[in-house]
This record gives structure tokens, sequence and C-alpha cells, in this order.
């Protein structure tokens, strides 16, 4: 664990160095690999560790979002806002898995995913409080220019960073992860060796809610206007699931991996593949499970085990 | 790892293309469109406006930036119908591709988004497709748009068609849950309201609703006079044809604002019959100006020579979009952004698009949207009086 | 009689939810693979008649058979080639695997086809019944009756052929199939390709009510999920209920709730559906 933690203090030293690199253009390409590090690494404790194939982050990330806006229309400051969409993700986490948390397998998934369907339709309807379809708008936070903006977000989304892999970390070497493989393995067996399963899977969900809610709070302020299919979009939960398997689900670092390479593939193939990129996000999807479930890190592995 | 060398690759790019970009002599303005995706159709209306205006502008030489001639170039990118990436797209096309000036993307609810970039860097936008009054009220300076609010089109149709048919006392709402649409189905109830006709129904529909049966069978049961229905073309097509399925028939039957595109009359066809509408140009209207292309009759007949088909009012407002930058930078002697923003705020001038001027929020307030209905597969103009083509007839079955 | 009215409207779409979902069912109780590719194959069926149509004046009945072959065949490939490998694995990656087929296959659909939405009109248009206070579209009628034949269809061969009562055995046990000596892998890409065949086939009954795009294979695929769970899986039976269910609800869901929420209202159903009786109101017990 200490080798881990080392290398991630020096992972985000060197991350908080980026602003002195970028233009705003590449801070906000930062700040977003950043946010969907958080939702990989979130996806993480609940499908990488427990076994749950969880589609609820897009859920989560919009109730944050959207907490976050309507608190911060009625005037509270932004990490307060924040702070509250990450509280309100992970109190809704809690009831969620106290109903989904009994179901396994395709059930489990189909009932996460279409968890974001009717947040996304309440949004919708309750027009006074979110602006329903017209959006909502969001104060913009008063900073001299707009590399000063870029800067401070960057680094807000930072902070959640460090912050989701510090408990991701903490959660891999404690008792609650051992549990957590032990219910992904075979539940039952982890429940008659005395795991306290329903505890267990359900802190990991509430861990795959909390900093997924704050992170949408973030987000919100971020981009100051919010529509209910941008935040409840299903690709909120399907890419952080792409990107953990690509790097390699269950890892520490995997997910974080995964959200980088991901991202630069995005970026490559958007300036240069103008009408195509969804079915080569497909292709690489395929290619990825067909070939090469364990992600990039089962490579490193490899490598190394070949190099003894 | 893979983020620093992200970062690094990205800065080298911008660079490079930054010292590409210093050396140019055209002027630049970006105009991010959802090449790709649900919003498809509507970026390739855009798009044939902006190139039509560039091609003709080009053509005479260019446009004079205090003495010198500089031709413009279009500037396009691709925001996959996703509002966020079109924010990063005008973030993209100020910061990378060095643009002077930005068209804003499609919509009310992409334009708002992307405004903020534009403010920020002080970039003046010119919004083509956004009405909603919404899209305006953050008080930015740099942000303009060539839609009136959306109770100029509710406002005329209304007198319009108590005038025509007194008798009209009920009247059923339906809107798709969207921006657009819903805001200006909440100012027809205004409008309603107004003029005290009982709103008899008013529903929301959610985006992507594949039957509209019930809600149908429900506004049959209350016999409104007049059904106002709004969304896009795939909507309003589906609608129109539950309506005959169900026999549900009504005095008037306005929709907004699929009717003044020729892809809702041939998919609905006899079915558009009497359809009424209202958009905020039509070809036929009649005005002449300073503009690049002088006359409404002028730039339909160059967009028929082009494209072989009548512009719509969305191709419309593209074109008139790049007038109207032109003759705030041949006005401001400069490609200053601040500068060519406060010649935009000042433009009072008829083009052909109609008489311009831009109120406080920067949204036009000068132009008469015209009220037309389909009649015998074709759009009618019949307001304003002055370039009406027919009357309003009633009945739809 | 508005309710009169709104009942027919729900019950005539219930036979339609019920054909989109049979392939899908199918898929899902053999296999244990949900195939996200099921509802831009229903759109691709549906381009193919509304192709056919306007451009050769091939009917849509007649589509319903070429397609559905067709498409037998590519199920069959896609099984065989890539499915067949996951088997094993974990729900997760299946599901992820299919996830990115249907994307390849939607933006392939996009760019050769374009989001602008295609109506196949008939010509002559089949016109609207009145039966007392109900008014009955004809298409919707015929789409139906064509709807549950199709699914009937479906139903005989699984209880009547000796490739369905194959499947069905692979369904109960496959271990103890392979040791009574059925192909099981052969049996997989059959059911695959059975699955893809109804979805194919259904599109061109849904080309002659709805707008046709890539756009709309996402509704398809949630209508599909909502009438498994609630018919439950395993049956030909089941998926009709669940199919008549769910377009009762929405009807007058829509009704009652408005317009907006009536795809609320039956995820919502969906939710409470897995939560407390996820075997479905029909169902064998479902696999995990």
């Amino acid at each position: 664990m200490k080798r881990q933690a080392l290398i991630g203090v020096v992972l985000f030293a060197v991350l908080a160095a980026m602003p002195l690199l970028g233009d705003a253009y590449t801070l906000r390409l930062g700040t977003t690999v950043l946010m969907y590090g958080v939702l990989a690494m979130s996806w993480n404790f609940i499908g990488g560790m427990a076994g749950y194939p969880s589609f609820a982050t897009a859920a989560f990330f919009g109730l944050g979002a959207y907490v976050g806006a309507v608190t911060q229309k009625f005037g509270v400051p932004m990490p307060f806002a924040w702070a509250l969409g990450g509280a309100f993700a992970l109190a809704f986490a809690g009831l969620l898995g106290m109903a989904l948390l009994r179901l396994r397998g395709h059930y489990f998934a189909i009932a996460s995913l279409v968890v974001a369907e009717v947040l996304r339709e309440i949004v919708n309807s309750a027009t006074d409080l979110t602006g329903g379809g017209m959006g909502l708008n969001l104060p913009v936070p008063r900073l001299a220019t707009v590399e000063a903006q870029a800067v401070f977000f960057f680094y807000a989304m930072l902070a959640v960073t460090a912050i989701t892999f510090a408990a991701l970390l903490a959660t891999t070497w404690s008792k609650l992860g051992f549990g957590l493989r032990c219910i992904q393995q075979n539940e039952a067996a982890a429940d008659m060796i005395g795991v306290n399963t329903t505890l267990y899977k359900t802190s990991a969900f509430m861990l795959s809610a909390v900093f997924v809610g704050v992170a949408g709070g973030v987000y919100a302020s971020w981009v100051h206007y919010i529509e209910p299919p941008d935040v409840f979009d299903v690709l909120h939960s399907v890419k952080p699931i792409v990107m953990a398997l690509l790097g390699g689900v269950g890892s520490v670092f995997g997910p974080l991996i995964g959200a980088g390479a991901y991202l630069f593939l995005e970026e490559v193939v958007w300036r240069h593949l103008l009408e195509a990129h969804t079915a080569v996000l497909g292709l690489l999807i395929v290619l990825l499970v067909l070939f090469l479930p364990r992600g990039l890190l089962s490579l490193a592995t490899r490598a190394k085990g070949l190099a003894r | 790892m893979a983020k620093i060398f992200l970062g690094a690759v990205l800065a080298a790019a911008g660079v490079a293309v930054a010292g590409i970009a210093g050396a140019q002599q055209t002027i630049r303005i970006g105009a991010p469109l959802p090449i790709t995706g649900p919003l498809a159709p509507e970026a390739v209306k855009q798009q044939r406006g902006y190139d039509l205006w560039a091609e003709q502008v080009n053509k005479a030489g260019g446009i004079d930036v205090g003495g010198k001639r500089m031709k413009v170039e279009i500037v396009y990118m691709d925001y996959q119908s996703n509002t966020p990436r079109a924010v990063q797209s005008a973030e993209r096309l100020i910061t990378q591709e060095k643009v002077h000036f930005l068209f804003a993307p499609f919509g009310s609810g992409a334009a708002k988004a992307a405004s903020s970039v534009s403010e920020r860097y002080k970039v003046p936008m010119i919004a083509v497709t956004a009405s909603s009054a919404q899209v305006y009220d953050q008080g930015y300076k740099y942000l303009f748009g060539t839609f009136t609010p959306n109770e100029t089109l509710t406002e005329p149709i209304s007198d319009i068609i108590l005038k025509q048919a007194p008798a009209v006392a009920r009247v059923a709402i339906l809107a798709r849950n969207d921006l657009f649409p819903l805001a200006i189905a909440q100012e027809m109830e205004k409008s309603a309201k107004k003029r005290n006709l009982q709103v008899v129904y008013f529903e929301k529909y959610a985006i992507g609703t594949l039957d509209h049966a019930s809600a149908l069978s429900q506004i049959k049961a209350q016999s409104p006079h007049w059904i106002f229905a709004t969304g896009y073309t795939n909507d309003l097509v589906l609608m129109r044809k539950q309506m005959a399925d169900l026999k549900l028939e009504a005095q008037v039957v306005t929709m907004i604002a699929a009717p003044a595109y020729q892809e809702f009359i041939d998919a609905a066809g006899k079915l558009a019959d009497n359809i009424s509408s209202a958009s905020w140009w039509h070809p036929a209207v009649r005005y002449s100006g300073k503009d690049v292309f002088g006359t409404t009759e002028n730039f339909v007949k160059l967009f028929r020579e082009k494209y072989k088909a009548d512009p719509d009012y969305v191709e419309a407002s593209a074109a008139v979009s790049g007038a109207l930058f032109q003759i705030a930078i041949e006005r401001a002697r400069s490609l200053d952004g601040t500068k060519v923003r406060d010649e935009l705020a000042k433009i009072n001038e008829t083009t052909f698009w109609g008489p311009i001027r831009f109120g406080p929020t920067g949204q036009i307030n000068s132009l008469e949207p015209p009220v037309f209905q389909i009649q015998g597969g074709k759009p009618i103009v019949v307001h304003p009086k002055a370039i009406a083509q027919g009357n309003l007839r009633l009945g739809v079955k | 009689m508005l309710w009169l009215q709104v009942l027919t409207n729900g019950l005539m779409l219930g036979g339609l939810y019920a054909c989109i979902a049979a392939g899908f069912s199918l898929v899902w109780g053999v296999l244990n693979v949900i195939n996200i590719l099921h509802g831009s194959m229903i759109v691709l069926g549906a381009y193919i008649a509304f192709f056919a149509y306007t451009l050769w004046g091939i009917h849509p009945f007649a589509s319903i058979v070429i397609v559905g072959v067709l498409f037998f065949g590519i199920g069959y490939l896609i099984q065989a080639s890539m499915i067949n490998r996951m088997i094993a694995a974990p729900v997760l990656l299946t599901l992820t695997l299919t996830f990115g087929l249907d994307l390849m296959l939607n933006n392939a659909m996009l760019v050769a086809f374009t989001a602008d939405f295609r109506q196949l009109v008939l010509d002559p248009p089949l016109g609207v019944m009145t039966l007392g206070p109900v008014v009955v579209p004809v298409d919707r009628l015929v789409a139906m009756a064509l709807a549950l034949a199709l699914t009937g269809f479906l139903y005989l061969v699984l209880s009547r052929s000796r490739v369905g009562r194959a499947i069905v055995a692979v369904r109960m046990d496959r271990w103890a199939a392979a040791l009574m000596g059925v192909d099981v892998r052969r049996i997989y890409a059959i059911t695959f390709g059975l699955g893809t065949l109804m979805a194919g086939a259904s599109g061109p009954l849904l080309a002659m009510i709805f707008p046709i795009s890539p756009l709309t294979a996402p509704a398809y695929l949630g209508k599909a999920f909502v009438v498994c769970v609630l018919g439950g899986l395993g049956s030909v039976p089941a998926v009709i209920v669940g199919g008549i269910v769910l377009g009762i609800v929405e009807s007058f869901a829509a009704l009652w709730f408005g317009p907006e929420h009536a795809i609320t209202v039956s995820f919502a159903l969906l939710i409470l559906f897995l939560i407390f009786r996820p075997t479905g109101l029909l169902g064998k017990k479902g696999f995990e």
C-alpha cells in the first residue's frame, strides 16, 4: 500500500503543476480527464471490487449536478453546494442500495440504468425548481479572467480526484476491500464466513456515489448551464465502465489510467474522424472486451512477468 | 502519465496552430455545428446559409477592414449534438483556431451554454437559431440573436385567428419538453389567456415519445377549436398522423416549428393542408437593404441557384448573421472584438432578413414575423398584410 | 368513452411491444445475454422496408419475410463469431460487448441514412375504422395482428420443432442438454439468429406506424427491457402478457399523469417489479 500511496502522491503533485504548462483549453481537457477519473474510480468500488455491474453513475452525477446547481440558485456558496451534492448522492445511494442490492447480474444492471432515466424525467418535470427541459443557469464565479476560472476549476476537480483516489486506496487495503473481493468471488461463501455482505455492498454502493455527486456539483458550476439530458446522459455511466475496463478493473491505478487513455484517444479521434467517432468508440469497446478484458494494467503485469 | 503526455502534446499542437494562424490574411469566423448526432439536419441548414454568404462576400473581394480587403473563412467544428461539447468547441475555436468571431451552435440551449465562453473571451457571437428570451438573460454583452422573442410569434397569430374566426374559444396546447418548444408553448398560453380564450389542455410530452395517442384522445374529449402543438419535424409529423388516426379535427391547427420546412410537407403529405404556423422569415417577404444580398428576392434567387431549393428561415438567418458581422466589421474598421461588438449593438438597418435593431439583451426586437399556412402543399403567407399571399383557411380534418 | 379509446390504443400498442420484445426475451432467457443491438436491428429492418417500398414498391408485409431471413443469418454470424467466446464471461463483459457493437451499428446507420426521420407512407393509406365510440386506425390494427402472428410463429417454432425443443432444453439446463446430445454452441447461434430475426421482422411493421431514424433505437430497446421484466423471461406467452400490460399502462399513465410521465411510469414499474417480483408476471425463474 505504501508504494501505491507514494506513486499517488507524486502523480498528483505533477498534475497540480499542470496549470503552469497549459492554456485554458488544455486545462479544460485536463479537468475533463480528472472528472472521468473520479467517475471511473468511483465505479470501481461497486463494479470492480464488489462485482456488481452498476450503471447508476449517471444518476448520481446528475443528482449531484442538480443539487449543487439548485442550492447555488438559493445563494449557497460553491464549496458547500458541491458538498451537498455529494451528501444527497450518498443518501440516495444508501436508500437505493436497500432496494437494488438484492438483485444480481443483469437485473441489477438494468435497474441501476433505469434509475437515471427516472431521475431525469423527474427533474424534467419539476420545471419550477429545476427549469425542466429549459435548463438551469448558474451564477458565474466572480473571477477576473478566463484563465483564472480554468485554473480554479482544475484545482477543484483535482481535489475531488485526489480524495477519491485516497478513498480507493484505503478501501482496497482495508477489511472492507477484502470483504468486497470475497463477495465478488462468491457471495454465499462470503456470507458464511461472516462477512456482513449487506453492509459491505451498501458501503461500496454509497462510496460509488458520494464522489460522483461532488464531481457533478463541480461540473455544474464549471459549465454554468445544465439540462437534464446532459447530466443524466447514459454515457456518463458507460464511459467510466469502459475506462475501468481499459485500465484494469478492480485495481487502484487502473481506472485513472483508463480515463486518461480513453480521453486521449477520444480527442485524437474527434479531431480527425468527423463522422465515425461513436463507431470507433464501439470498436474500441469490442476489441477491449474480446482481447483485453483485464485492461492495460494487465499488459504491464504480463510484461513484468516475462521480464523475470 | 497519460495526462501529462496529453497536456504536452496539446500544448505543442496549440503553439503550432497559433504559429500558422498568425500568418493569416483572412477573417476567421467559427461555426460549431451538430454535424453528427440527432441535430445533424439543422447543421446542414446553417452551413448552407454561412457558405452562401461567404461565397458572395469573397466573390465581391472580401470585407473592407479599415481600407484593407480581407476574405472570409468559416471554420467548422462538430460538437456531435452534445451541449457540453458545443461549449468545448466554442472554446477550442477561440483558443486553438484563433477565430475572430463566432456563430452560435444550433438552438437555444447550446447557444446559451456557449455564450458564456464568448463572453469570457470577449468574442462577439451571433445566435442564429435562438429565440427564447431565456437565452439572453445572463446580462452578456457579446451575444446577439437574429430571432425575436417567442411572443412575437404567438401574438400575431392569435390576433389573426380570432379575427377570422371569432367563435374560437377553446385552445389545447401540447408541447415537447425541450427549451424552445416548451418556451413558445408557454407564450401561447399567455397569449390565449390575454384574449380570454379557455386553455382546456396544456401538457408536455417527453423527448423521444413514440406515441401521442393518449394525449390526443384526451384533447379530442375536450373538443377544442384550436390545437397548438410544438416540437421538431418528426414529433409533429407523427402527431399529425395520429390526429388523423383518431379523427381529431379542429377549426385551427397551429404547429411550430416544422411546417416551415419542406421535409414536414413531404412527410405529412395531404395531412399538412391548412396547418398554420409562424416563423421569423419566409421567402415571400420583401425587404430591401444595404447588405451584401440587397433584396430578399436576390437572396432567394442566389440560394436557389446554388442549392436548387428555396431557403427556409434557418438558412436565411445563418446568411444574415454573416452579413451583420460584415456590416459591423466595416463600420468598426477593425477586427477588434470589442469594437465590432459595439457596432453590432448600434445597428439600425434593413437587410433582406428584415429591419435589424438589437435590444439591450442583444436579441433582435425589430422583426415582424410572418404567419403562414400550408395550402395545397405550399406555404402561403397570410400576415403581414403587405406581403400576404392569401387568407387563412379554417378547418383541419 | 375516453377510457375505452385509451384502452384500445393501449392494446394495439401492446401487441407491437410484444413483438418488439419477443426476440430480446429469447436471447436473454436462453443465452443470458442482453442484446443491446436489438433496438438498432429493429431500426435497420425498418429502413430496409422503407427503401424497399419507396425504391422498388415492395410492400412492407413482404419485407417482413425478407428481412427476417436476412437477419437470421446476420444474427447467427454475430453469435458464432463473437458472442460464443463470451458465453461464460461475467455479465458486465457481454453487456459491454453488445453495447460496443450497437454503437458501431448505430453510427453506421447515422452515416448511411442520416438522422432525418423517414416516414413510410402507404399508398393507398389503410384508413380508419370507427367501432362505436372508438376510432381504430387500420394500419395499427393490421400491424398488431401481424405482430401477434409473428410472435405466434416463434411460439410454434419453440414448441413444435426439434430445434425449438432443443432450445428450450438448453434454456432449462445446458449441461444436461449437452449430455443428451444437443450441440449447445450451434443452438446458441440459432437462438441468437432467431432473436435477430424477430427484431428485424418487427422493423417493417413499425415502419408503417412510427417515423424511422437511428435515434429511435434506444426507445425500442427500453420497451423491450420493460416488457421482459413485466412479463417474465422464458416463454412467449409471458412476452405477450408483458407487452400488452406495458401498452395499457403507458396509455393510461399518459392519460392520468400527463404524457410527459408515461415513460417514467413504465420505468418506475420496471424498478418495482425488479425489486419485488423479478420473475415478472408469468416468468419462470429467470437467469441471474
